[in-house]
């Protein structure tokens, strides 16, 4: 299994425009400044292709598909039909990923691929993946994004961390999730899509939030929206991490809040290697979640409370139960042994409350105490923490995809034999 | 803590401040216009902020109605519109919030706003001019399509000859520009029904002059966009002049029958509810009359295989049925005599 399969739906927003936030940040409420700035200067690789996609970006970076050499698919994304594809920008040699989507097998209506995109559009921050252009080759819609060389959190758990990533790694990447939440928040935007598929990472550390196609902005016909009652349209595969007032879809609504729960789901999956209730059918979900149920990280202070819920009428939470007893073993020792700070269960638990009136917000989670352990540490330790999964950042020696050349071709074909029957 | 705290600007004040320094930011020079952005970006901030309240604070209703007053009065949104270009990344949205929320208005019955643009039409058109830069073009279509709301806003917009760039900017080969251009084309055409048909039948020739080129246009989304567009306008009962107008150009025929043999199954598929017309009309005029009998066995044959997988589909079915009995009933004149 590649180290990227199975990232879905990598989202976008546009290089240029990061431009203008940089040189006047006012009413971004990024969190981090600072970090940002002395962050993006040494960075090599990825870090270096973004610098470059910068600047030469509206000169030589066209939406031209001819300008793009494909390698091995990386990725897929929205149930399959998109697929992310390694490739080289041969205007700036720089490796970008584009994510492919073939309409002719695309189900819904074209206007949701547009809505995506522009949302994506319509943001600027460093922990929101953003797209440098999309165009339209054949059949196929083309959106070119920075390569994130680890891939998306779902696929280093898939790759190698199976009962959870480093306690380091999870710190570091919810603080830049959350930085990205609380900006798609304070732009009243809610994300409804927030797992460890959509948090990608780059080579040099960098975490990004993409999968912004159910997304939803709460200005509508010129009025704020205080709740929202809008049911995702495209939401088969991220209902694990809804919040149960979401899931319950009455008078009530759910409002920003609702990604904090996400969060939380989040978190737990980053530790645990699994989304709670991930082994559950859809409507089991959401009993327990609407019970209250909460999700915990599995360490020796919480493992026991797994076992005791073996005899429970679903099975524990964390659902480690349907794997061989060999790898349950295993996950189990490993939960036994570790032991997360006491700070990071806290995080979890305040995310998780089933009231969503008693969740903290985005910006009141960036000033949660976990952070303070990790305040002078700059994302750049996060690749060290990964090992030994290693970042994609060499094309030599993937093979090409040719797959584009003979549609085309085929597509000729069969253009020229049919034009020919009809007698006019 | 300062016991009393700096005074909070009056709408006026905060409206005259912005208008101060968008002219400003229009003439400055490099390097002064990065504090005139700042200044600007704030002075939005603020506007959009007592408009739409806070996450935790509702705005304060004579507070909004004093500001979107003087916000139109002022010729600030006007203003707005014509400087987006040197305003902020996350400024440009606070634009787009502000204009929308003080078009949207209104005082009993009347929308002050809009009636000031259709006193002012410009606006409507450096909004259009918008989705020549790709920085703003988003922006300039989500203000653009809350104009088009109103009647007599989208009058003004299709009836000048700006309105002809659409054709132009729903092909352009950035997807996310050419896909927001296309949605505010489509909103033109489809909001205001009896006024759309009127411009229709009065612009036949050169509005499917132009539209021909988005049908046979190199890139696919604009082709399969375009067709099912067409059919949604010939469709509405509202166009029936102008569908009449349609289904008698044997070009157009011959155009839908060869998209019937596209190799995408949608434009296929799009392209049989524009054919289905041609066969359903009961006045069939002697060149169409002529192509279809010509293929007749062909277009049987044709329709008999065509999207077989669709068995799920009942209405297209029936029409398909109701399609091929039609043309195995054709009868010509020389059929007649002979």
């Amino acid at each position: 299994m590649s180290l990227l399969s199975c990232a879905c739906g990598n989202k976008e927003t546009k290089k240029r425009r990061a431009k203008n936030i940089s040189t006047a940040s006012i009413g971004s409420k990024d969190g981090s400044p600072k970090t940002a700035q002395t962050e993006q200067q040494p960075q090599e690789g990825e870090e270096e292709v973004e610098e470059d996609m910068e600047q030469i970006d509206a000169a030589q970076v066209q939406p031209d598909p001819l300008q793009y050499e494909l390698y091995a698919v990386i990725g897929k994304g929205h149930s399959n039909i998109s697929t992310i594809t390694l490739a080289k920008n041969t205007a700036t040699d720089s490796l970008v990923a584009v994510k492919r989507v073939n309409l002719e097998l695309w189900p819904g209506e074209l206007r949701y691929l547009q809505n995506e995109m522009a949302f994506t559009q319509m943001l600027s921050h460093r922990n929101v993946l953003p797209f440098y252009c999309s165009f339209i080759s054949g059949q196929e819609l083309w959106a070119v994004m920075p390569l994130m060389a680890f891939g998306s959190c779902r696929d280093l758990i898939h790759a190698y961390f199976t009962s959870g990533l480093p306690e380091l790694a999870i710190k570091l990447i919810m603080r830049d999730v959350i930085a990205a939440v609380d900006y798609l928040h304070y732009r009243w935007v809610i994300h409804r899509g927030i797992k460890a598929s959509h948090v990608l990472i780059s080579k040099s550390g960098r975490v990004c939030l993409s999968g912004l196609h159910n997304a939803f902005y709460t200005i509508q016909n010129g009025q704020r929206l205080r709740t929202v009652h809008d049911f995702p349209l495209h939401a088969a595969d991220c209902v694990h991490s809804y919040s149960p007032e979401l899931l319950e879809q009455n008078l009530a609504g759910y409002s920003f809040n609702s990604d904090v729960y996400s969060l939380g789901i989040l978190l737990c999956e980053l530790a645990n290697g699994q989304a709670p209730f991930a082994d559950l059918p859809a409507t089991a979900m959401l009993l327990e979640k609407m019970k209250g149920t909460k999700p915990h990280l599995a360490d020796s202070t919480t493992v026991s409370e797994f076992v005791i819920d073996e005899d429970a009428e679903y099975p524990p939470a964390e659902g480690m139960e349907d794997q061989p007893t060999s790898s349950q073993e295993r996950a189990d020792a490993i939960f036994f042994k570790r032991t997360f700070a006491p700070q990071l269960h806290d995080l979890a638990a305040a995310c998780l409350e089933r009231d969503p009136h008693h969740r903290p917000t985005a910006g009141q989670l960036l000033h949660h105490p976990v952070f303070k352990s990790i305040k002078n540490c700059a994302s750049s330790v996060l690749p060290s923490q990964l090992q030994p999964v290693t970042p994609l950042t060499d094309q030599s020696n993937i093979p090409k995809d040719l797959t584009m050349d003979d549609d085309d071709f085929s597509r000729k074909m069969s253009e020229v034999s049919m034009l020919e029957d009809w007698v006019f | 803590m300062p016991l009393f705290g700096p005074k909070t600007k009056s709408p006026q004040e905060l409206v005259k401040s912005l208008n101060d320094c968008l002219k400003a930011l229009e003439n400055a020079k490099e390097k002064e216009s990065k504090r005139y952005v700042e200044e600007t970006s704030k002075l939005l901030h603020t506007i959009k902020t007592q408009l739409y309240g806070t996450l935790d604070q509702e705005p304060v209703t004579e507070q909004v109605a004093a500001l979107a007053t003087e916000l139109t009065q002022a010729n600030c949104l006007h203003n707005l519109a014509k400087n987006l270009q040197y305003i902020d990344f996350e400024g440009r949205k606070d634009v787009v919030a502000i204009f929308n929320n003080v078009l949207r208005r209104q005082i009993g019955p009347r929308h002050p706003c809009m009636d000031y643009f259709v006193t002012k039409p410009e606006v409507l058109f450096i909004l259009v001019k918008g989705y020549e830069n790709q920085d703003i073009a988003l922006n300039c279509g989500m203000m653009l399509r809350e104009c088009c709301r109103f009647e007599p806003l989208a009058k003004s917009v299709i009836t000048s000859p700006d309105f002809y760039k659409f054709f132009a900017y729903v092909e352009v080969s950035t997807f996310d520009i050419a896909s927001d251009a296309f949605s505010t084309f489509k909103d033109l055409l489809t909001r205001h029904k009896v006024f759309v048909a009127k411009f229709l039948e009065e612009h036949y020739d050169e509005f499917f002059r132009h539209y021909q080129l988005l049908l046979n246009s190199e890139n696919y989304v604009t082709r399969r966009q375009a067709l099912k567009l067409l059919g949604e306008l010939l469709l509405d009962r509202h166009n029936f002049t102008v569908m009449n107008r349609y289904i008698s150009h044997p070009d157009n025929l011959k155009l839908m029958m060869n998209m019937l043999r596209e190799k995408s199954k949608n434009i296929q598929f799009e392209a049989f509810h524009v054919f289905k017309i041609f066969v359903a009309n009961p006045n069939k005029p002697k060149p169409i009359m002529d192509i279809l009998l010509r293929n007749k066995e062909r277009l049987v044959d044709f329709l008999t295989k065509f999207h077989t997988e669709r068995s799920e589909d009942e209405q297209f079915n029936d029409e398909k049925s109701y399609l091929i009995k039609q043309i195995k009933e054709l009868r010509g004149a020389e059929e007649n005599m002979s």
